[in-house]
């Protein structure tokens, strides 16, 4: 292995951080899908690390589904924003407090 | 990654070749979309030098014996291998040439073809996208970088055929074509998985080692060998899926030319040629084969009789002589095949192009419009178009009369005559066709109105027209080239068997001449040549052909032998009615019905315990990472 697995453990750190920024931080619904698809490329990055660290398939075998997964999570949260702006019109996480009824 | 680390010529010539189309297409999508003329000037001079490239890699390796391969590892995964590379063997160096050339010819033409079209620098874009697929399938060395290639040229085809995607017929026609070669694929695909568990390895050179090939059962051989030919009956238009490729004919003419005539849709027989020794191991596979090639042939030619369209006439003709050359490999003449593959590809490529100079002087595909209007006041594409359909019927100078003697040698050899019957059919059917269109523009009877051909616009609009003189001639000379090789290719056969035969496991299909049925095809082509003149040519011809005076057989043949309609009964009845149906009412019942009571407990559940948070999303989402971390910290720390 050519890049040591810690590099790659902080790199995927780093990426899972900016995803959890771009959740926390952003005011709009669409940006919080987008936060979520790039930390699970964080998680994926960490899983081919250790994949290629410990030599095994396992792991890159995780990444396909984990691939598959987000696919499905992209389609289902569009689908759930577009209803949900449908209902309020509006795109701020903050607008949803009826959460709490 | 490359094995041979020192530039060896040979090497990076391919590369050089192989590359350049490539370049251009991202060059042209991405910088120069907008100068339609730079976008052209680009395509055009990497094929070019791309043909150059060819050219001089068929003269370095013209004695070459045994195939030169360049490979590197690919995919690694367990026991599988599949590497990935370059095989130049003269099977892959006559293909390469045939799509370089006609490639090359073809884009210059469309200089002409295509002026003034608003989406001209997109042509060009797809144009060298399929050069560069095209040229890399032909040389590829391994089953599933061919595959990767081949779904790449069928993407192509796709994007030319639905060029003009504003008609919409044109927009159906592509995605015709795109669903029903993607089935054929489909089989090939699955071929593919078969040979890679059974037998490991999806390298060309391997899979024809006929000792290593043996391992298999024959029963396997015989399923992964249809599975493999599923895809050559798609990409080459065979019997149950040949009604794309008339359809095909929505794409501009010079598309017709390359792809749907002359190099993609011989992309199937060019694999059926590469696998030969890996097919011809399974006999029962082999009979299919020929069977299918023989109805394919008889079917589309009986189509072909009946057409008023000219791009339509050629569209069957085109299915019909790729089930010639089906018949010629499954009947185990390979040369024969090979043969008939690059004569057909000049003569058929001659002959879109002179359809497509008519349709864009005078804006319409039909035979007897193009007739009345003058159509053989076009000195250059009329003879042209008499060398081609000469070399389409086989008529004796030209070089489609060489190559199919050789096809009908090849079936003579055949224990069982149906079969050698079935190619003399197929050899009038052929004259008789293409010498009816001949007739029909050569002899129009009356003529129209010159006022009425000024009133019309060719494809491209009026500006066609004030450029016309400068266009005719960027037109013209392709024709000239191809015309040319359409009169002298046929006294290559010599030289081109030698070529071919070099090649290891190779063997057989030298073209023995049968008199009888040499002798009795070349009457039956003249004989062909005669009613079609009887019926079109004289004076006072009735003008109808005798296939049209039956209702019932004109009814069945103009109708495609009713195959679209039973496809698209079939896609009703399976589709529509039996399978949407089902997951119409598994989706009310089982999906609906669980899930709503899934989300009833859940909205229950969520009433209960949402008194314990804020409602505010983000600060939800803060407070959960928050004690994640904690928790981490936590387990990792204590």
């Amino acid at each position: 292995m050519i890049v040591p697995y810690g590099h790659v453990i902080v790199l995927a750190g780093m990426i899972f951080a900016v995803g959890l920024v771009c959740m926390v931080a952003r005011r709009n619904l669409i940006m919080l899908l987008v936060g979520v698809e790039i930390m699970m490329n964080g998680a994926a990055i960490a899983f081919v690390g250790a994949a290629l660290r410990w030599q095994l398939l396992t792991g890159q075998v995780f990444v396909l589904f984990l691939i598959g997964v987000a696919a499905a999570e992209v389609s289902v949260g569009l689908v759930l924003i577009v209803a949900a702006y449908g209902k309020t019109g509006s795109l701020d996480p903050d607008a949803y407090n009826i959460l709490k009824w | 990654m490359i094995s041979a680390l020192t530039p060896e010529p040979t090497l990076l010539i391919t590369a050089v070749a192989l590359s350049l189309p490539f370049l251009s297409f991202s060059v042209i999508s991405v910088v120069t979309r907008s100068h339609p003329r730079l976008s052209a000037g680009i395509s055009v001079g990497a094929v070019a030098v791309s043909l150059m490239a060819v050219l001089w890699l068929v003269v370095l390796n013209r004695h070459t014996g045994h195939p030169i391969a360049y490979t590197g590892r690919w995919i690694v995964a367990g026991e599988i291998h599949i590497r990935f590379g370059f095989l130049l063997d003269p099977t892959s160096l006559l293909m390469l040439t045939l799509v370089a050339l006609i490639s090359c010819l073809v884009q210059i033409y469309s200089l002409g073809y295509m002026a003034g079209d608003p989406g001209f620098s997109r042509y060009y874009a797809f144009q060298s996208l399929f050069a560069w697929a095209m040229m890399n399938l032909s040389v590829s060395s391994s089953l599933l970088q061919l595959y990767v290639f081949w779904e790449l040229v069928g993407l192509s085809s796709y994007l030319l055929i639905g060029f003009w995607y504003e008609k919409f017929s044109a927009s159906q026609a592509g995605k015709k074509a795109f669903v029903m070669t993607r089935l054929g694929d489909t089989a090939f695909l699955i071929g593919l998985f078969l040979l890679l568990i059974h037998f490991g390895n999806l390298d060309i050179q391997a899979l024809n080692n006929v000792g290593a090939a043996a391992r298999m059962s024959p029963w396997l051989m015989t399923v992964s060998a249809l599975l493999l030919f599923g895809g050559i009956v798609g990409k080459s238009a065979q019997f149950p899926l040949l009604t794309w490729l008339p359809d095909a004919m929505e794409g501009p003419t010079p598309v017709s030319a390359l792809l749907h005539s002359a190099t993609m849709v011989a992309a199937g027989v060019f694999l059926f040629l590469r696998l030969f020794p890996f097919f011809s191991q399974s006999e029962s596979a082999m009979t299919v084969f020929l069977y299918v090639g023989t109805i394919t042939m008889l079917m589309a030619s009986t189509m072909a009789m009946v057409q008023r369209d000219i791009k339509q006439v050629l569209a069957y003709s085109t299915i019909s002589q790729l089930g010639f050359m089906i018949m010629a490999l499954a009947a185990g003449g390979t040369f024969a095949g090979a043969f008939h593959l690059t004569t057909h590809a000049a003569f058929k490529a001659l002959l879109f192009l002179c359809a497509g100079v008519w349709i864009h002087h005078y804006g319409t595909n039909d035979l007897f419009h193009i007739g009345r209007r003058g159509g053989r006041g076009a000195a250059i594409p009329m003879a042209c178009l008499i060398v081609g359909a000469g070399g389409l019927a086989g008529l004796p100078p030209l070089s489609g009369f060489f190559s199919k003697e050789a096809i009908m040698a090849t079936l003579a050899e055949l224990h069982n005559p149906v079969w050698v019957w079935a190619g003399l059919t197929g050899a009038f059917l052929t004259a008789y066709y293409a010498f009816r269109m001949v007739f029909i523009i050569l002899f129009p009877g009356e003529t129209e109105s010159v006022l009425r051909k000024e009133g019309d616009t060719g494809p491209s609009g009026s500006l066609a027209a004030a450029h016309k003189r400068t266009h005719d001639h960027v037109m013209h000379w392709p024709l000239i080239i191809l015309a040319g090789i359409t009169l002298v290719l046929g006294f290559f056969e010599e030289p081109l068997n030698l070529f071919l035969l070099t090649r290891q496991g190779l063997h057989g299909g030298g073209a023995v001449p049968h008199s009888g049925v040499a002798y009795g095809s070349m009457a039956l082509v003249f004989v062909g040549v005669a009613v079609a003149w009887f019926e079109f040519g004289r004076k006072g011809s009735p003008r109808v052909g005798f296939v049209e005076r039956v209702p019932f057989l004109k009814a069945l043949f103009s109708n495609r032998w009713y195959l679209d309609r039973f496809y698209s009964k079939m896609v009703k009845t399976i589709l529509d009615r039996t399978f949407s149906r089902l997951s119409a009412e598994n989706e009310r019942l089982a999906i609906n019905g669980s899930l709503d009571l899934f989300a009833r407990f859940i909205v229950a559940a969520g009433r209960f315990l949402s008194f314990l948070q804020s409602g505010i999303l983000r600060y939800n989402l803060m407070i959960l990472f928050a004690a994640v971390t904690v928790l981490i910290l936590f387990f990792w720390i204590g």
